[in-house]
C-alpha cells in the first residue's frame, strides 16, 4: 500500500533519485527540485535520444501526443514484494545527485553509485549527476564510459536545460529498455509470481496451475509496460487478452490487476478527459476490480498475505478519482468501506497509509471533522509506533486536526493581519471568534487532542509545541481538569520551558489571563488640556474646574469628543491598569509582563507578579512613550513558565463575551472572585512632544496646613518645573470649596518668573483664612472637652484647590508651520489641604446694660476742658462720640455693652483683642491710636481650657453711624426719608435696622493670636447679631427727647453750637471749671432736644434731690431754692430742635445732689407709641432723662 | 438500542449530547456526532441536491459505519439531531417517529423561559424524557 495512490499511478515510471557521495542535504533538495519539475517528459522530444533498435513492439504508440511519467522517489525505497504484479512498484531507473566540490574523487563518487544501484536490481538505467565540477574534475578522463553525467558550473536555466536534456536522454534509454523487455517477455518463458501464490516449493498441480495462468499474466504485465512507455492502445489490447486468459483460469487477483491497467489505460488514452460516459465506466470496471481482489482473498494464507490492501487502495483509487462535491455521496461510501476494511489490515503502515488517504480524501471533499477524525486514527497509529520519528509525524498530523476542533495554535492559525488590527475596534467580536467560542464547546474531543499533541510532542522531543499544548489545554479547559491535572500540565510546561533556549517566543498564550482594567486619567498633576489658539484664557471650559468630571451645563460635545482620546506625553512614564486572574490550582509566577505595544513609542517596564491559586490581581504595568504619534496597546507580553507570550486582551475580551453568553467553559476572572468589570474602554491613545511639567510642593511639609478656626497664615507653594520645556504661560485660579479661605494668591510672583525655564523653580504665597468648623464639629468637639483633639480631621473635599494652567511655547519647536495645532497646556491642581482645628469658640453673648451717673469733680472739668479744647473744630457727633467712652468720671446713662463669653477648648493660649474699624476717613487718623489705645492693647489672655469675656461697647459702634439721616430715620422709626410713605410699618424697620446692624458688626472684629504665628479673627458676627436682636431698638435708637442740664453761665460760650443729642448724655459744663456753691444763685438751663421729625408738645418737670433722695423742690423741708417753673412747664420742641428753659437753683446746704428731667409728650402719634412701646392710646408716654449729679460745694 | 443522541446547534455548537451505553466509548460517539457535522452541514449548504426534500426534516442516514448507523434530523432553526444506533436495519417510519418525539421534547425543553438560547440544555426533565423516549423506541423495534 503507497500513499498517493491513483488510477494513474500505474502508467508511472518509478525512478529513485539518490544522494551520493555525502551531498549537503539542502543541496540535494535543491538539485531535487530541479529534477521534480521533469515528471513528464514527451515522446516528442525524445525522439531524437531513440533509436530503434528492432521492430518496436509498441505499435501504437502516440509518438505525436504521448509522454512518459516519472514518479521519482527520494532515496528510493526497498523493492516491493508485488514488483512482478504491478511493474509501476519496481524502480526502473536510478539517478544519483552528487555535488562534486563537496566529493573531488569522482572515481569513488561512481564507485559509491555504482554500489548504490545494486540495491535496486529492477533498474534498466543508471545515471548519476554530479553538478558543479571543478576544472581539474571535468577533464579527469577516469569518467569517461561510467553512468557519471557532469554538469559544468553555469547559471541556473542553462544548468535546467542540462537536465531536461539529459531526463530526456534517461527516458528514450529507457523506451528502448522497455521495448527490450517486452521482447523477450513475448518470447521467453518468465514466470510470475506473487506472494499470493504459495511460497512453498511447488507442487505438480500448482506447477501446471501456474504455466496455465503465466500466459494471462505475462499479457497483463506486458500491458504494465505498455503502460509505462505511454502507450495506452497497446496495453489495452493486452490488458484485454490479459483479461480473457486470467477469467479463464480464475486467476482473478492479475484479473483486477489487468482491469485496474485497463482503465488507467483508458484514462491515459483520453489524456485527462473527464466526462460522465468514462466516469461511468470507469465506476463500473472499478467496481469490479475491487471485487475480483476481494474474490481473490485466499483462507490459506490469509495470516500472511491478503489481497486486502489492493482491495482498499483500489476503492481509495476510485474515490480519488470521483472525489467531487457533487458525488460527495458515493465517495463516502468509498471511504467509508475503505475506512471499515481497514480495521482488518495486517500491516500497520498499510492501516496507516489508508487511514491517511480517507483523511484526505474527507479532506478534499471538505468533511473536515471526518478529516480531522481520520488524522487523529494516523496519529493514534503513529503513536503506537514507539519511536521519535513517528512521534513527530503524529505531532504534525494532528497539529492539522487542530483547525477542525478549533483548538488551533494561534502561531498556525492567525494570519500576521489579523494581529495587527487595532484593539480599538475591538468592541465588536469576529464572525471568526464567534465561531471558534461556539465550536470550542466540543471540549471532549478538544482536550483529548490537545493532551495527544501534548504526548506526541513530548515523545518526539519538540518542547516548543509540548508548551504549546499545554498551554492551550490549561488555558481553555481548565474548569474541566482536576488540580492534580493542573499540576501535571504545569509541570510540563516546566519541563519544556527547560529544554527551550532563553527567551522563547511561543504563540499561545498559557496562565495568567490578562485583560485589561483602566487607563488611569492623568493625575491632577499633570493633566493635560487642550489649548485654543484663538483665545487668550484657553483654559477657560476646557477641563472640568468642579468635582464632577461630567456636567450637565457644559456643552456636551467637545466633553464627549475628549473622553475618548488620551494624551501621553513623549518622556513622562505612563500607567495601565492590567488585571490577571490564575484560576488553577498552583501558583503562578509571572517572571516579567509588560505592555505589547505595536506602535513602538513606548518603553515598557517589566513587573514581575506571583499569583496564588485561584486569586486574580490588578497590577499597573507602566512605560515610557518615546515618540509621539497614536499608540495602540493590543495587550501584554507575558514572560511565564519559561516562555515569553503575547496575551491579547482582545481574546480575553471575547473569552468573557462567550462566558456571558454561556459558550466559554468559565470566566476565569468571576471564578478567581474578581470584581465585575465594565467593559474597559480603550481611548484613543496619542503620544505629544514634550511638555513643560510644573511640580508643586508645600514649603515646609505637603501634608495638611492645620488652622485654628479664623486663623489667618501664609503659605509658601515652590513650583518647579520638571519638564524638558520651559513655561511660557501660566494663571492661577481657584476651585473647590471653601474657595473663600483663600485670602490672596501671588499670581504675579509667579507671573514674572516666566519663563520658568526647566529645572527652575519658583515660590509663591498663598494667603489662608481658615473657615469655620460647622456647628456640629464644633459641638462635638466640645462635649468630647478633650483640649487639644477638638480638630478632627476635616473631611477630603473641603478643602479648596488651587488651579495652575500653564503651558509651554505656543509652536512645537521644529514643527513651525502654520496651523498647527498648538501644543496642549497642562494644569496643575494644588489642593490646599487644610486642616481646621477648632479654635477659641464662642459661647454665648450677652447684652449688658450699665448705667453711670456723670458727675462733676476735679478730674472731669479737667478732661472735658482738654478735650474742648482738642475738638473745637469738630463737629457735634464727632463730639458727641467722645462721651461714649467708658470713663468712669464721665458716666453714662444706659450704657450698653456686648458680652462675648469664649472658651477656649485647644490646649493653646490664646489672647483676644477688639477692634473696631472706623469707617469715616477722617475719623480714622484722629481715633485709630486710640482705638488701639483702647481696645487693642488690653488684650485678654484665655488660657487652655478656660473661658473668658470680653466686653464690647454698644455705644461705640452705634454711634459713628448715627449720622443726621439715620439718627432722622431712626428717630422717626418709620423710615419717612427716602420718600417712603408715612405709614408705620415694623417689617420694613426691623429689615434697615437688620442691614445697619450688619454693618456696625461687620467693623467690629475680634481678633485672636496664639503662640508666635498663629493669628487670626474670630468670625462672631452671627452671634453678635443674634444676641442684639432682641434689643435692637434700645441699643441703636434713640428716646424721642433728649434731656440735658448745664449751668447757665457758661451758656454764653458754647451752648449754642452744642448739641447733645443723646438721651444718655448729660452733661453740666462748668466754663468757669468751679463749683456749685451753696448759697448762691447757681442759673442752670434744661435742654431737651426732640429727636422725632415731628413737633412734640411736652409738659416739662425738673427734680431735684438730695442724698437723702429727698425731693428738693418741694414740700416742707426745701433744701433747694428755686426760680422759675420747674413743673408743668409747657413747651412745644419743634422737630430735630433743642430747646432751653432756663431756671436758677439756689442750694441752701452743701452736698451731693441729683437732677433729673422729666416730660409728658402730650397728642402723642403713633411713632412715639411704638418707641414707648405703649399699650393703648390714651396711656400718657412719659419720658424721663438721666439723674444728674450736682455737688454743691460750701462757702469756704 | 439508541447509544448516544446529541442536539447540535445552529453554530454547530453541542447544546447536549448523551450516551446511552456502558461501556466507556463516549469519547468515539461524541467523535462519531461531530464527524455526522460534517454530512449535515453538506447537506444543509447544497439543499438542491435533496431537492424534493427541501422541506424534510429527517434526514436520514447519515454515515453507516462498521457498528453504527448514524441518523440525523434537522429542525427548521438549524438545530441538529444527531442519533447513533447500533440497530443496522430500522425502519425509516420508526426513526422518524422517534425523531418527532425527541423534537417535541426538545421544544419543550427550550420553551423554559429560564433555558437560554444558544446554552447547553442541563434541564434534568429533558434528560429523564429523552431516556424514556429512547427506552420506547428500543422496545418498539424489538417488539
Amino acid at each position: 500500500m503507497e500513499p498517493d495512490a491513483s488510477i494513474e499511478t500505474s502508467s508511472m515510471i518509478r525512478v529513485a533519485v539518490l544522494p551520493i557521495a555525502g551531498i549537503p542535504p539542502l543541496l540535494f533538495r535543491d538539485y531535487a527540485a530541479m529534477l521534480l519539475r521533469h515528471h513528464t517528459v514527451s515522446l516528442n522530444s525524445i525522439s531524437s535520444f531513440y533509436t530503434e533498435h528492432q521492430k518496436s513492439p509498441f505499435a501504437n504508440q502516440p509518438w505525436e501526443s504521448g509522454s512518459l511519467r516519472f514518479k521519482f522517489i527520494l532515496g528510493g525505497s526497498p523493492p516491493s514484494p508485488w514488483e512482478d504484479f504491478q511493474s509501476n512498484r519496481k524502480i526502473l531507473a536510478v539517478i544519483g545527485i552528487c555535488h562534486c566540490p563537496s566529493s573531488p574523487d569522482l572515481r569513488s563518487v561512481a564507485n559509491q553509485f555504482a554500489a548504490a544501484c545494486k540495491s535496486y536490481s529492477s533498474s534498466l538505467v543508471q545515471r548519476c549527476f554530479a553538478f558543479c565540477p571543478g576544472d581539474s574534475q571535468l577533464e579527469e578522463e577516469s569518467n569517461k564510459g561510467s553512468n557519471l553525467v557532469l554538469f559544468p558550473p553555469a547559471d541556473r536555466q542553462t544548468q535546467e536545460f542540462h537536465l531536461q536534456t539529459m531526463v530526456q536522454d534517461i527516458a528514450a534509454s529507457l523506451l528502448m529498455e522497455f521495448e527490450k523487455w517486452v521482447l523477450q517477455a513475448e518470447s521467453g518463458g518468465t514466470i510470475f509470481k506473487t506472494p499470493l501464490d504459495s511460497q512453498a516449493s511447488l507442487s505438480s498441480e500448482e506447477v501446471i496451475k501456474a504455466k496455465k495462468r503465466r500466459l494471462g499474466r505475462a499479457q497483463k504485465t506486458i500491458g504494465d509496460y505498455c503502460l509505462l512507455a505511454g502507450s495506452p492502445v497497446d496495453a489495452n489490447a493486452h490488458y484485454s487478452t490479459a483479461l480473457e486468459l486470467t477469467r479463464l483460469t480464475a486467476d482473478f487477483f492479475w484479473y483486477a490487476g489487468a482491469m485496474e491497467g485497463s482503465v488507467c489505460a483508458l484514462l491515459v488514452d483520453h489524456m485527462g478527459q473527464k466526462d460522465p460516459v468514462l466516469e461511468d465506466e470507469v465506476k463500473y470496471r472499478y467496481n469490479s476490480v475491487i471485487l475480483h481482489y476481494r474474490k481473490s482473498f485466499i483462507q490459506d494464507n490469509a495470516q500472511r498475505v491478503s489481497p486486502l490492501s489492493f482491495e482498499l487502495e483500489a476503492t481509495l483509487k476510485l474515490a480519488r478519482f470521483l472525489c467531487r462535491r457533487e458525488l460527495a455521496k458515493e465517495v463516502v461510501e468509498l471511504l467509508t468501506a475503505a475506512a471499515d476494511g481497514a480495521t482488518s489490515l495486517i500491516d500497520a503502515s498499510d492501516k496507516l497509509v489508508v487511514y491517511v488517504e480517507i483523511a484526505r480524501l474527507f479532506g478534499a471533499l471538505g468533511y473536515h471533522r471526518k478529516a480531522a477524525f481520520f488524522s487523529r486514527q494516523v496519529a493514534q497509529l503513529y503513536l503506537q509506533q514507539d519511536n521519535k520519528l513517528a512521534a513527530t509525524s503524529a505531532m504534525q498530523v494532528l497539529a492539522m486536526t487542530t483547525k477542525a476542533y478549533r483548538v488551533q495554535s494561534r502561531a498556525s492559525s492567525e494570519p500576521a493581519s489579523d494581529a495587527g488590527q487595532s484593539y480599538a475596534d475591538g468592541g465588536k467580536m469576529h464572525h471568526h471568534s464567534i465561531v471558534s467560542l461556539f465550536e470550542s464547546q466540543w471540549s471532549t474531543l478538544q482536550m483529548v487532542v490537545l493532551r495527544e499533541i501534548l504526548l506526541s510532542a513530548v515523545r518526539a522531543g519538540d518542547p516548543l509545541a509540548a508548551w504549546s499544548a499545554a498551554a492551550r489545554l490549561l488555558r481553555s479547559y481548565y474548569p474541566l481538569i482536576t488540580p492534580a491535572g493542573q499540576n501535571g500540565l504545569a509541570s510540563a510546561l516546566a519541563n519544556a520551558a527547560e529544554r527551550l533556549p532563553l527567551g522563547t517566543r511561543c504563540g499561545d498564550p498559557a496562565l495568567p489571563f490578562v485583560r485589561l482594567h483602566s487607563f488611569p486619567l492623568h493625575s491632577s498633576q499633570i493633566d493635560i488640556v487642550k489649548r485654543n489658539p484663538a483665545r487668550e484664557d484657553w483654559w477657560v471650559g476646557s477641563a472640568p474646574s468642579g468635582p464632577f468630571i461630567y456636567t450637565p451645563f457644559s456643552k456636551g460635545e467637545p466633553t464627549h469628543n475628549n473622553k475618548q482620546e488620551l494624551t501621553w506625553v513623549v518622556g513622562e512614564p505612563v500607567q495601565v491598569l492590567v488585571e490577571l486572574a490564575n484560576p488553577c490550582g498552583f501558583e503562578v509566577m509571572v517572571e516579567s509582563i509588560y505592555l505589547s505595544v505595536q506602535s513602538r513609542n513606548l518603553d515598557a517596564f517589566p513587573v514581575s507578579v506571583s499569583l496564588p491559586p485561584n486569586s486574580s490581581k490588578v497590577i499597573t504595568l507602566s512605560g515610557i512613550p518615546t515618540k509621539d504619534g497614536p499608540v495602540s496597546i493590543p495587550g501584554c507580553i507575558v514572560h511565564c513558565f519559561g516562555v515569553i507570550t503575547e496575551h491579547f486582551f482582545k481574546d480575553v475580551d471575547n473569552l468573557l463575551i462567550g462566558a456571558t453568553q454561556g459558550l466559554v467553559l468559565s470566566d476565569p476572572f468571576r471564578s478567581c472572585g474578581a470584581a465585575k468589570l465594565k467593559n474597559a474602554h480603550v481611548p484613543n491613545i496619542s503620544v505629544v512632544p514634550p511638555l513643560p511639567l510644573l511640580v508643586s510642593h508645600i514649603v515646609g511639609g505637603d501634608g495638611s496646613v492645620m488652622l485654628y478656626e479664623g486663623e489667618i497664615r501664609d503659605v509658601w507653594i515652590s513650583l518647579a518645573n520638571a519638564g524638558t520645556v520651559p513655561v511660557q504661560e501660566a494663571h492661577i485660579s481657584l476651585s473647590g470649596k471653601n474657595q473663600d479661605c483663600v485670602v490672596s494668591v501671588a499670581s504675579d510672583t509667579l507671573k514674572s518668573a516666566l519663563p520658568l525655564k526647566p529645572g527652575a523653580e519658583v515660590t509663591i504665597c498663598v494667603t489662608l483664612k481658615a473657615w469655620q468648623l460647622g456647628v456640629m464639629d464644633a459641638d462635638a468637639a466640645a462635649s468630647k472637652g478633650v483640649p487639644g483633639t477638638s480638630g478632627k480631621q476635616v473631611k477630603d473635599g473641603s478643602s479648596p484647590m488651587l488651579l495652575i494652567h500653564y503651558a509651554g511655547p505656543t509652536t512645537n519647536p521644529g514643527k513651525l508651520q502654520m496651523g498647527s495645532v498648538p501644543a496642549p497646556g497642562r494644569r496643575l491642581v494644588i489642593p490646599l489641604n487644610i486642616c481646621v482645628l477648632q479654635g477659641l469658640s464662642f459661647v454665648k453673648a450677652r447684652l449688658l446694660s450699665m448705667e453711670i451717673p456723670a458727675h462733676i469733680g476735679e478730674t472731669y472739668t479737667k478732661l472735658v476742658k482738654s478735650r474742648s479744647d482738642g475738638t473745637a473744630q469738630e463737629n457735634g457727633s464727632e463730639r458727641s462720640d467722645r462721651f461714649m467712652k467708658i470713663d468712669p468720671y464721665r458716666g453714662s446713662w444706659g450704657l450698653r455693652f456686648l458680652e462675648l463669653e469664649l472658651s477656649n477648648p485647644t490646649d493653646v493660649v490664646f489672647e483676644t483683642s477688639v477692634s473696631v474699624e472706623i469707617e469715616n476717613p477722617i475719623n480714622k487718623e484722629s481715633l485709630s491710636d486710640r482705638t488701639c489705645a483702647e481696645f487693642g492693647d488690653p488684650k485678654t489672655r484665655i488660657d487652655r481650657d478656660y473661658t473668658a469675656r470680653v466686653l464690647i461697647p454698644l455705644e461705640h459702634f452705634k454711634l459713628p453711624v448715627l449720622d443726621g439721616s439715620f439718627l432722622t430715620k431712626g428717630s422717626q422709626m418709620d423710615g419717612i426719608t427716602g420718600g417712603r410713605s408715612s405709614s408705620f410699618s415694623e417689617k420694613n424697620i426691623k429689615a434697615e435696622l437688620n442691614a445697619s446692624i450688619k454693618n456696625l458688626i461687620s467693623r467690629i472684629k475680634v481678633r485672636w493670636q496664639s503662640g508666635r504665628n498663629s493669628s487670626g479673627e474670630l468670625d462672631i458676627k452671627d452671634a453678635i447679631q443674634a444676641a442684639l436682636q432682641a434689643s435692637v431698638m434700645d441699643v441703636l435708637l434713640p428716646d424721642p427727647l433728649t434731656f440735658g442740664f448745664r449751668l447757665a453761665k457758661s451758656s454764653s460760650n458754647n451752648s449754642a453750637n452744642l448739641n447733645p443729642p443723646k438721651q444718655a448724655d448729660m452733661q453740666v459744663y462748668c466754663a468757669s471749671g468751679g463749683s456749685i456753691i451753696a448759697h448762691d444763685m447757681t442759673p442752670m438751663e434744661v435742654l431737651v432736644r426732640n429727636n422725632t421729625r415731628e413737633t412734640i408738645k411736652i409738659n416739662l418737670s425738673v427734680t431735684c434731690k438730695d442724698v437723702a433722695g429727698e425731693n428738693c423742690i418741694e414740700g416742707d423741708k426745701a433744701t433747694v431754692l428755686w426760680e422759675g417753673v420747674l413743673t408743668g412747664i409747657i413747651m412745644e420742641i419743634p422737630p430735630l430742635q433743642e430747646i432751653r428753659h432756663i431756671f436758677s437753683l439756689y442750694f441752701l446746704i452743701p452736698g451731693e445732689y441729683t437732677m433729673s428731667a422729666a416730660a409728658v409728650i402730650d397728642d402723642a402719634n403713633e411713632v412715639l407709641r411704638a418707641r414707648a412701646r405703649t399699650n393703648s392710646s390714651d396711656e400718657p408716654i412719659f419720658c424721663r432723662g438721666p439723674p444728674f449729679h450736682v455737688r454743691v460745694n460750701g462757702t469756704a | 438500542m439508541i447509544v448516544c443522541l446529541a442536539v447540535v446547534g445552529h453554530q454547530n455548537n453541542p447544546l447536549y449530547i448523551q450516551s446511552f451505553t456502558e461501556a466507556d466509548d463516549a469519547l468515539k460517539l461524541h467523535h462519531m456526532v461531530h464527524c455526522s457535522v460534517d454530512v449535515i452541514d453538506e447537506r444543509v449548504d447544497n439543499p438542491k441536491k435533496s431537492g424534493p426534500t427541501i422541506n424534510e426534516t429527517f434526514l436520514g442516514l447519515l454515515c453507516p459505519t462498521e457498528n453504527y448507523k448514524v441518523y440525523g434530523y434537522l429542525t427548521n432553526t438549524k438545530v441538529k439531531f444527531i442519533l447513533v444506533t447500533t440497530d443496522l436495519d430500522v425502519r425509516d417510519a420508526d426513526m422518524r417517529t422517534f425523531f418527532r418525539r425527541f423534537h417535541a421534547a426538545y421544544v419543550d425543553a427550550v420553551s423554559n423561559p429560564f433555558h437560554v438560547p444558544g446554552k447547553k440544555i442541563t434541564s434534568k426533565t429533558f434528560a429523564e424524557r429523552v431516556a424514556t423516549i429512547v427506552k420506547s423506541f428500543g422496545l418498539t423495534t424489538t417488539g
